[in-house]
């Protein structure tokens, strides 16, 4: 195990000097994991002109990844059920760490680094239960396994920092699925919640939707500055109800509340929001809908504000004034506004996330 | 030759916005959205001052002109129904609130027939739930009887008329939108701006789509819901079914999507065409205007066979024009995470 510990050391010393930074990286400002025309996985950074900066193989597919705040290292996280987030040197594209759960746990796609870049957080679950955890890994110790935390709810997905720099966020989608494949098997008992946890000692908070919603699946999470999480759902109930699939909670601050989406629109996302992100000013929250191929914006308030058009459109964050869209397509397009420009397209499929660093 | 030919199919693919493209968008879509506007127009003029007679038909809410340009309304609306995209994709749903499963054009309608405060103005309208409005609001308060026994007197004439007030609003908006909104972002396709589609390609991808969902509409919905099963056939919920016109539905939806197969392709499809033309035959042989029967074994084997037909054609269309439109499915949209 110390053998295995000091190569992977070596290997982070040697690939990811401390000297280095994102600039040297080609100083991407967005990361996004992507499948290329022959079928293969990568992971690509994007600069601010929508240009591929660095374009790093996976071994399968990904999902979402986190940033490292100072070095040029990103953690990418494999799909749904993971096995594996590989630590990727974003400067010379080489696999500087390969994580694996604990047997009988799964990665769930998402995972946030804490206190500066030292410690990882993975969002887990238990493969046989699907009872949701955070795992908690050391960047400064080669990225051992350092302990794990109790996520409060069933099949959790994505997971934020919140403004306080120790607080993590918590989505517990309430789905739990098979050990094997993605089988969703409670959708009639299925409760989701948003928790907020300390990494150390466990949960502070939990919000739980109306139980006239509780099938409304909450899966992605954007925090404001001010500490407002908005948080994107997937609907699971009856699709002629089209319920409203954006809400924002507060820790401690009493019940979830819903956006107001006017009706037609509910209906064009399909019952489903893949992607969420609030703009650099926090004055507007968008979610995207992949099935729907549609993007809504609505103000702090969760008033609706504009929808835009794109097939498949998925990975969104903040851009300017408003965001960067990407799709399964290969386009990634601004939004500002009511208006919207092409950046650039590629001959990629953007997976569903993009990750501002 | 052969290298001349594919030379030709490498510019004509490097065009931006191909002839197809714009042969849907001004053969099919846009005289399409202007004659449902002027259709709805008629309807809205005829439902106008409509009163009740104190016995129900020819002269009953402005009688026989208004039911005869509902159904003009929509005939119009299938010529275009198939059209899912741009400004419909949102439009489509308080223009025909169908399949509706709950019940929820009856429940709103019967609670502004009943309410003792005044109908909603004409512009306020648009504020109603979905279910509310549009065609099949307008077929339950006439052709809904159980629905107008409980009107309070004088009623639902005025709401009937409202409706259709608004639904020419709606359709008015929706061909303008089309119009000189969505029509120059379709024939646009690929130039540099165009955030909607980067490539002519998608363009062409996004109206195919149309034409294959349609079908499927047609096939699952239309044909399907009512058939249900052999031991539980469900003629109740067919489309239309109350104003007759499902068969005449699934007919025009026929119709309109067999026209966009054509123009979607560069050349003559004659395997597609002759699918659509044996679907069409044996719709004429249902012989069922609304499905009322499709607890009858001769029936129900006969929309089998429509059904078997619609998704032949279906196939044809695959082969003919799938290949060259360059659609793979949604990577995200598929993922469900």
């Amino acid at each position: 195990m110390t053998d295995r510990r000091t190569f992977l050391k070596g290997l982070l010393a040697a690939s990811a000097a401390p000297g280095l930074s994102w600039a040297d990286a080609g100083g991407p400002a967005f990361i996004a994991c992507a499948q290329d025309p022959g079928g293969g996985f990568a992971l690509a950074g994007l600069a601010l002109d929508g240009a591929t900066a660095f374009r790093v193989p996976l071994p399968a597919r990904g999902h979402a990844g986190a940033a490292h705040p100072g070095r040029p290292l990103a953690i990418v996280f494999a799909r749904r059920p993971g096995y594996y987030a590989l630590v990727v040197d974003c400067v010379s594209g080489a696999v500087a760490a390969r994580l694996a759960p604990p047997p009988g746990r799964q990665f769930n796609g998402h995972g946030v680094l804490i206190d500066g870049g030292a410690r990882l957080v993975t969002s887990e679950q238990d493969a046989a239960t699907s009872q949701g955890w955070l795992g908690l890994w050391s960047a400064r110790d080669g990225w051992r396994r350092t302990g794990e935390i109790a996520s409060g709810g069933i099949g959790p997905h994505d997971v934020r920092l919140m403004p306080d720099g120790r607080t993590l966020a918590v989505a517990n989608g309430g789905i739990a699925t098979d050990a094997a494949d993605r089988r969703k098997l409670n959708l009639d008992v299925m409760r989701p919640n948003l928790a907020w946890i300390d990494p150390d000692s466990g949960v502070t908070a939990i919000a739980e939707p109306d139980p006239a919603l509780r099938q409304n699946s909450i899966r992605h999470l954007a925090v404001h500055p001010d500490g407002t999480v908005a948080f994107a759902m997937q609907w699971e109930g009856d699709p002629a109800l089209s319920p409203p699939l954006l809400g924002f909670g507060r820790q401690g601050g009493g019940a979830l509340r819903l956006a107001a989406v006017p009706e037609a629109e509910r209906a064009a996302m399909k019952g489903y929001a893949g992607s969420i992100a609030w703009n650099a000013a926090g004055t507007e929250v968008a979610i995207t809908s992949p099935r729907g191929g549609r993007v809504q914006r609505f103000d702090a308030a969760g008033r609706f504000a504009g929808s835009f058009a794109r097939a498949d459109a998925c990975g969104i964050a903040p851009f300017g004034a408003g965001f960067l869209l990407s799709d399964g397509g290969g386009g990634l397009i601004v939004l500002e506004g009511d208006g919207a420009r092409p950046l650039s397209h590629a001959d990629l499929a953007w997976d569903n996330h993009i990750v501002a660093l | 030759m052969r290298l001349a030919l594919i030379a030709a199919a490498a510019l004509f693919l490097a065009q931006p916005a191909a002839a197809d493209v714009r042969a849907v968008v001004e053969e099919q879509a846009l005289p399409g959205f202007a004659r449902l506007a002027a259709a709805a127009a008629g309807l809205a003029a005829a439902a106008a001052g409509g009163t009740e007679s104190a016995e129900p038909g020819a002269a009953d809410c402005g009688g026989a002109a208004v039911r005869d340009a509902f159904h003009a309304t929509f005939d119009a609306w299938m010529g275009v129904s198939h059209l899912r995209l741009g400004p419909s994709e949102t439009a489509a749903l308080s223009i025909a609130f169908w399949p509706d499963e709950r019940g929820a054009t009856q429940r709103v309608l019967a609670g502004l027939l009943a309410e003792a405060e005044p109908l909603p103005t004409p512009a306020g309208y648009a504020e109603v739930s979905a279910a509310g409005r549009g065609l099949f609001a307008l077929e339950a308060l006439l052709y809904d009887d159980a629905l107008a026994a409980r009107a309070a007197p004088g009623r639902r004439c005025a709401l009937l008329a409202l409706v259709a007030d608004d639904l020419a609003r709606q359709t008015a908006a929706l061909a303008a939108d089309w119009r000189d909104g969505f029509a120059p972002i379709l024939l646009s396709a690929g130039e540099a701006g165009n955030a909607v589609f980067l490539t002519g390609d998608e363009a062409l991808g996004a109206l195919y789509t149309q034409l294959t969902a349609g079908l499927e509409f047609t096939r699952d919905q239309r044909i399907g819901r009512p058939l249900g099963s052999f031991d539980r056939p469900r003629p109740q919920r067919a489309e239309a079914w109350r104003s007759g016109r499902s068969l005449r539905n699934v007919a025009l939806s026929l119709a309109a999507l067999h026209a966009l197969a054509d123009l979607l392709a560069d050349e003559p499809i004659p395997a597609t065409d002759a699918a659509f033309a044996a679907a069409r035959d044996a719709a004429d042989r249902v012989g069922d205007p609304a499905f009322r029967s499709v607890g009858d074994p001769a029936v129900r084997f006969r929309l089998e066979v429509l059904r078997q037909r619609i998704a032949t054609a279906a196939a044809r269309a695959a082969e003919d024009l799938g290949g060259t439109m360059g659609i793979s499915p949604g990577f995200n949209a598929l993922d469900g995470d």
